[in-house]
């Protein structure tokens, strides 16, 4: 057994759609890729963000470009508009999942 | 050597530095221009503009891009193809017409497309039988409590396509889809058709298309702006280059920046922003195709040259997008600070007091947040916990709060009342009036379907 940090093994981008935040996740490499296809589940990024993902988390693969695409609904306290957080769009997303650890 | 189109992604959003398109236009590095101004929040803002004097309401980068950028390109042959119309492309093309003919700019086509605009049809579209259902929550729109800002129909790159076969360069358009504008230039260049019984061959056309338009309308976004994949960055920011494609007839593209310029292009800049605000990316519905991004191939040929290929595409959707903007009330923020000693605790305090001067206000405040600036401002409930010693020991901590509420004078009302704990509060509080916003229009959008049929575009040609 032995801990990965994601934002070593990858990076990641994320953006808004009204109440839906996308975070897209780039592996380094293909080794990495598959580390994350095994380990990175929906049900892990879900956790990860507690109560700041209302809804649903689903996960698209995106082999061509190793990654994976990570659509978490209610996830931006009603869209950016209605949001009173700081970071009402979601762009930071991407910076807390890179935070996450995982065992492989 | 066969045909090829360079068009640059010279502008992200309305408010975007025109200094990148600028360098781009001085090197004469692309055909075309693409301006991307409407973001999904842009038309509510456009509509207050609209409010306040009907002659306005569109993007107004354009009165400087007409000044500075406009002329430059036209004497080039380059031609500009941009949403910026808004929610009034006509308002839009009398006002750069005026200021093009001021600095002597003759010969020049200006096109306007209108009809995606339907806030003034949305009781016809009713009566006509539309329920217009919430595609959240799949509720008749005549269930809805707020009033409308604004109505608008993503629509597609056919208009664009004629405007140039006709001539056109410069297009204001209103609410164009995003990459369809870029679409739509390739369909001009290539011929390629956008309706009608389509081939696979040519549904993966449009897909290209598309898929190069997204990775165009952020701007410098794909060329190493706001990138983790390129971190930390080895290049400057400051100017930084925005992308360009060269795209040939079969739909392939290589994606570079001016080697003058800032930024980076590079697979990891290009993979970034195709995951960019994409669900399903073997199903991005557009209004011309839905696009199968999952076969598309990313190679860097050299530094700063990218190939890019191999969108596959499927028929167009039967509904357009229609998203309604509705006015549901205002948001009030302002941010506090504290210094050593005690900062956290002080902090701690000075919320506390704040909440109970707003539970015992005469009007209602419908819901409150209050963040720790450097602790939990941006991740909120999902931050990582600070170990005690750190809290203890913090060199400054800030405090923001944020309240929605109905009407105006609550905003104003829970400001001043709080406003006291300068003198009242825990010791050394630092606030200026002018951190915070008062009031701030706090817009929902009610996401919906309409027909396209019954939807109206209208291409409208002005000379000068």
């Amino acid at each position: 057994m032995s801990r990965i940090k994601l934002i070593d093994i990858a990076s990641a981008r994320s953006g808004d759609k009204n109440d839906v935040c996308n975070i897209g996740v780039m592996a380094n490499d293909l080794t990495a890729y598959s580390l994350l296809k095994q380990h990175l589940t929906a049900d892990k990024v879900k956790q990860h963000f507690g109560d700041m993902i209302k809804g649903e988390v689903v996960r698209y693969e995106w082999d061509t470009i190793e990654s994976l695409n990570f659509v978490c609904h209610g996830a931006l306290d009603g869209g950016a508009s209605r949001s009173l957080r700081m970071d009402m769009l979601g762009k930071n997303f991407s910076s807390h999942l890179l935070r996450l650890e995982f065992e492989v | 050597m066969s045909k090829t189109v360079k068009i640059a992604g010279a502008q992200g959003f309305y408010g975007d530095s025109p200094m990148a398109a600028m360098n781009i236009v001085m090197e004469n590095a692309a055909n075309y221009l693409v301006h991307d101004a409407l973001a999904e929040l842009t038309l509510s803002i456009l509509q207050k503009d609209k409010l306040r004097n009907p002659e306005e309401g569109y993007a107004k980068d354009i009165e400087v891009l007409a000044k500075v950028l406009y002329p430059a390109a036209f004497a080039n042959g380059m031609r500009v193809v941009t949403n910026s119309g808004g929610l009034n492309p006509e308002s839009a093309a009398e006002r750069v017409k005026a200021i093009l003919s001021k600095a002597g700019v003759i010969g020049i086509k200006i096109a306007t497309i209108t009809g995606d605009d339907v806030l003034n049809r949305l009781g016809e579209l009713q009566e006509a039988g539309e329920e217009l259902l919430n595609m959240d929550t799949n509720l008749a729109y005549s269930n809805s409590k707020y009033p409308p800002t604004h109505a608008n129909v993503y629509i597609g790159a056919q208009k664009v396509k004629d405007a140039l076969d006709q001539g056109a360069n410069l297009i204001l358009a209103g609410r164009v889809a995003d990459p369809c504008l870029t679409l739509g230039i390739l369909a001009h260049e290539f011929g390629w058709q956008l309706e009608g019984n389509l081939s696979q061959e040519q549904l993966n056309l449009l897909a290209s298309g598309i898929a190069i338009g997204h990775l165009l309308e952020c701007g410098g976004q794909a060329s190493g702006g706001n990138s983790y994949a390129e971190w930390p960055m080895d290049y400057k920011v400051s100017n930084l280059g925005y992308p360009i494609a060269e795209v040939s007839a079969d739909g392939s593209a290589i994606f570079t920046k001016l080697a003058s310029q800032g930024g980076k292009m590079s697979r990891n800049t290009l993979r970034e922003q195709l995951v960019y605000e994409i669900h399903d990316p073997s199903h991005y519905i557009t209004p011309d195709v839905i696009v199968d991004l999952t076969s598309v191939e990313i190679k860097e040929l050299a530094p700063n040259t990218v190939l890019f290929k191999g969108a596959k595409g499927k028929p167009r959707p039967e509904k357009l997008k229609l998203t309604i903007g509705q006015m549901e009330g205002y948001i009030t923020e302002q941010f506090f600070f504290f210094s050593w000693p005690h900062a956290y605790v002080k902090s701690q305090k000075f919320i506390e007091a704040v909440k109970e001067i707003w539970s015992n206000l005469p009007v209602s405040i419908d819901r409150m947040q209050f963040d720790l600036v450097g602790i939990n401002g941006i991740h909120g409930s999902a931050a990582l916990e600070v170990p005690k010693e750190y809290l203890d020991n913090l060199n400054e901590i800030g405090i923001r709060v944020a309240i929605k509420h109905k009407d105006e004078r609550t905003g104003k009302m829970a400001i001043a009342a709080i406003t006291c704990l300068g003198l009242n509060g825990p010791p050394g509080v630092i606030s200026i009036p002018g951190w915070g916003k008062m009031n701030r229009a706090m817009l929902s959008l009610w996401p919906t379907l309409v027909p396209r049929e019954l939807i109206h575009e209208e291409l409208k040609m002005h000379e000068i």
